[in-house]
């Protein structure tokens, strides 16, 4: 690596280092209590796979460049030059971790290790060796919304045929308007994906509980995140931001999805309109009375896998739960679960990569979860989570259906 | 030549260690606080305290700790108190503090057994890193600082047995160290006879002189945890 490399590298880094970086490079004490507590270090425990092991690498850098001990001496604080192999270091911890922050919630410190990561991230998209797949869908949702005006018709194209589908499930006269678009002084924006799942389901919920509502011309997902282009995810959050501005809602409602959710609501600063999940809008339905479902309608057993971002990194845990106890005569609660629950492997844009087999094997303690809970059905309430789940199904043939919260409620809503 | 290098750790080194370790951490606290703040917020869930005890209790008890590995949760508390108490005996010596002795008390409360308490703790966390999964993460920063910290307990704990040495003049009275250290606090340093004529004075300087290796690096190591370990458990719950 030549030294011009080197120095725009490390004005990288000087870049990333707001402040919690700076408190969370400094008082890691090495203790190893986060050491075990990886999905990816259980499934291949390997020091590397360690969220500790990981943070080093990083923290190794910023020494040697940003501590005096590291540039004078070091050996003391064993600080590491930037270099190929540092590089490829880097790649295995930045694109082995979902940023799930279940080692967060061990750490004696509180050091969000992901929040470390992005100065990985970024490095290895300066030195274009971050994951193509992830930077291209990046762009191509950067594209999006630089020329919004050129998708809009092919978009309400689609929409239009999934109206159908919401018309069915309704026993309605007609599809006109069921899935509304650009509607100015609406209440709700949902954000959906594009899967046409993500738009059915909800748009069968706001329907029968006559909510009034638009659906939003871009996806939730934010693949700038996953890359770990701050200034990508920004954009990409922000044409969501406007749009929702622009149409003056009073609550912009994001489709299953964590990461997309924890950003509108936590990463974005402060919004004019409220942020909600679909889950908790659903949830909040059922309980005005808007909506009602057919209660002890699924007999088998049920679990419920809470999608990380949703539930331990923005607090979505109740609402999931009472619309499953609901439905189900036969809930069953993982173990361990809530703020402590592993991670299925799909985060961090990892379902979007080429590495199934990885994948399988990190996703054994959510594996081991599934089958001792003896349930049939698998909620969840993220699309990356639902994605993963399937993975682990078919990779350890486990006889389980992986299901939304959405479609579940969606399936046993009564009609009337 | 051995005299002069004594007396230069046990006065400008002193000064110049002290100096290190509240600029340090000042300095360490300013660069924090320039840095430009985010503007999300990266709490964790389920926040069941209101933030300032939860903040104090994820800080000072170590909830996580315990639930992961008791022996080291035992260890880090035993550490910490003891370290603690430590601290309040040292201030004892440099004058009477009357709300130190609420409790009446020797100096240094515990009889020697609070410093046996740190060195084993200590101990404990070093040969802890010698194992895996913990040799594997660490660094050689890691085990220097356990290192000083046993060295400058060791001699201080020898400090305090001597004392019982008294009938036979070895120890270092109670009003000699306040003569000393108090002279240190006014800036007006004294050296009194009743240490540098001590035998275990070399062992006094050793203690002082680590001490003030540990001062010199605590803003620039690991050890400033104890400072931002509030502030992320803050941001923790946020």
């Amino acid at each position: 690596m030549d030294k011009q490399k080197i120095e725009e590298l490390k004005k990288l880094i000087r870049s990333r280092l707001n402040r919690p970086m700076r408190y969370y490079l400094d008082l890691c004490t090495r203790c190893g209590l986060c050491y075990d507590t990886c999905h990816v270090y259980q499934g291949i425990p390997k020091r590397e796979y360690s969220p500790v092991g990981r943070a080093e690498v990083v923290r190794k850098v910023y020494k040697k460049y940003f501590r005096p001990t590291g540039k004078l001496f070091p050996y003391w604080g064993d600080a590491k030059e930037l270099d190929d192999n540092v590089m490829e270091e880097l790649y295995e911890a930045a694109f082995s971790c979902t940023g799930c922050r279940r080692c967060m919630a061990f750490c004696p410190f509180g050091i969000d290790m992901p929040h470390i990561l992005s100065i990985a991230k970024v490095l290895l998209i300066a030195n274009e060796t971050a994951p193509e797949e992830l930077v291209m869908l990046t762009d191509a949702a950067v594209e999006k919304g630089e020329s919004i005006e050129m998708f809009k018709e092919g978009f309400m194209d689609v929409v239009k045929d999934l109206q159908k589908n919401v018309q069915e499930k309704l026993n309605l006269p007609s599809d006109e308007g069921l899935i509304p678009m650009d509607k100015k002084g609406a209440n709700i924006l949902y954000v959906g994906l594009s899967g046409a799942h993500s738009i059915v389901n909800p748009a069968i919920i706001f329907n029968a509980a006559k909510e009034d509502w638009t659906l939003s011309f871009f996806e939730g997902v934010n693949f700038g995140a996953f890359a770990g282009d701050p200034e990508k995810m920004d954009f990409i959050a922000m044409r969501i931001i406007n749009e929702a501005i622009e149409l003056g809602v009073n609550e912009v409602v994001v489709v299953e999805c964590g990461t997309a959710y924890r950003i509108m609501k936590f990463l974005m600063g402060k919004q004019p309109f409220k942020v909600s999940s679909i889950v908790e809008v659903a949830h909040r339905y059922i309980k005005e009375g808007r909506i009602k479902v057919k209660e002890g309608a699924i007999t088998e057993p049920v679990t419920y896998h809470d999608p990380c971002q949703l539930g331990r990194n923005v607090g979505v845990f109740e609402e999931p739960r009472e619309i499953l106890q609901m439905l189900c005569t036969n809930y069953v609660e993982m173990s361990p679960t809530r703020e402590y629950n592993w991670c299925c492997g799909g985060g961090g844009g990892l379902v979007a990569l080429d590495n199934e087999e990885f994948r399988i094997k990190s996703g054994k303690p959510k594996k081991d979860q599934i089958v001792a809970t003896g349930a049939k059905i698998v909620a969840s309430a993220c699309e990356n989570c639902v994605m993963q789940l399937g993975t682990i199904q078919a990779g350890y043939n486990l006889d389980i259906e992986v299901k939304y919260i959405t479609e579940l409620v969606t399936e046993n809503l009564i009609v009337e | 030549m051995w005299e002069s290098i004594y007396a230069f750790v046990m006065v400008p080194m002193v000064y110049i260690a002290f100096g290190v370790f509240v600029l340090g951490i000042l300095y360490k606290l300013y660069v924090v606080l320039s840095s430009p703040p985010i503007k999300g917020t990266l709490g964790m869930f389920p926040q069941t305290l209101p933030r300032p005890i939860g903040v104090l209790r994820d800080s000072l008890l170590v909830p996580t700790a315990y639930m992961k590995d008791k022996v080291f949760w035992f260890f880090i508390i035993v550490f910490h108190a003891a370290f603690l108490l430590l601290f309040l005996g040292h201030l004892e010596l440099i004058q009477e503090f009357s709300i130190i002795q609420i409790i009446p008390h020797e100096i240094f409360l515990g009889k020697g057994f609070v410093g046996i308490a740190l060195i084993v703790s200590t101990l404990y966390f070093l040969f802890r890193r010698f194992r895996p999964p913990y040799s594997l993460i660490s660094v050689p920063e890691d085990y220097m600082i356990l290192l000083i910290l046993f060295l400058t307990m060791i001699f201080g704990s020898h400090m305090s047995m001597a004392a019982a040495y008294g009938v036979m003049g070895f120890d270092v009275s109670v009003a000699d160290y306040r003569t000393y250290l108090s002279s240190l606090v006014a800036f007006r340093p004294v050296l009194p006879a009743g240490i540098t004529y001590s035998p275990h004075y070399v062992i006094l300087v050793l203690h002082i002189f680590f001490a003030n290796l540990f001062l010199i690096l605590f803003p620039f190591s690991k050890m400033i945890h104890s400072v931002f370990t509030f502030i992320a458990h803050n941001t923790k719950r946020k």
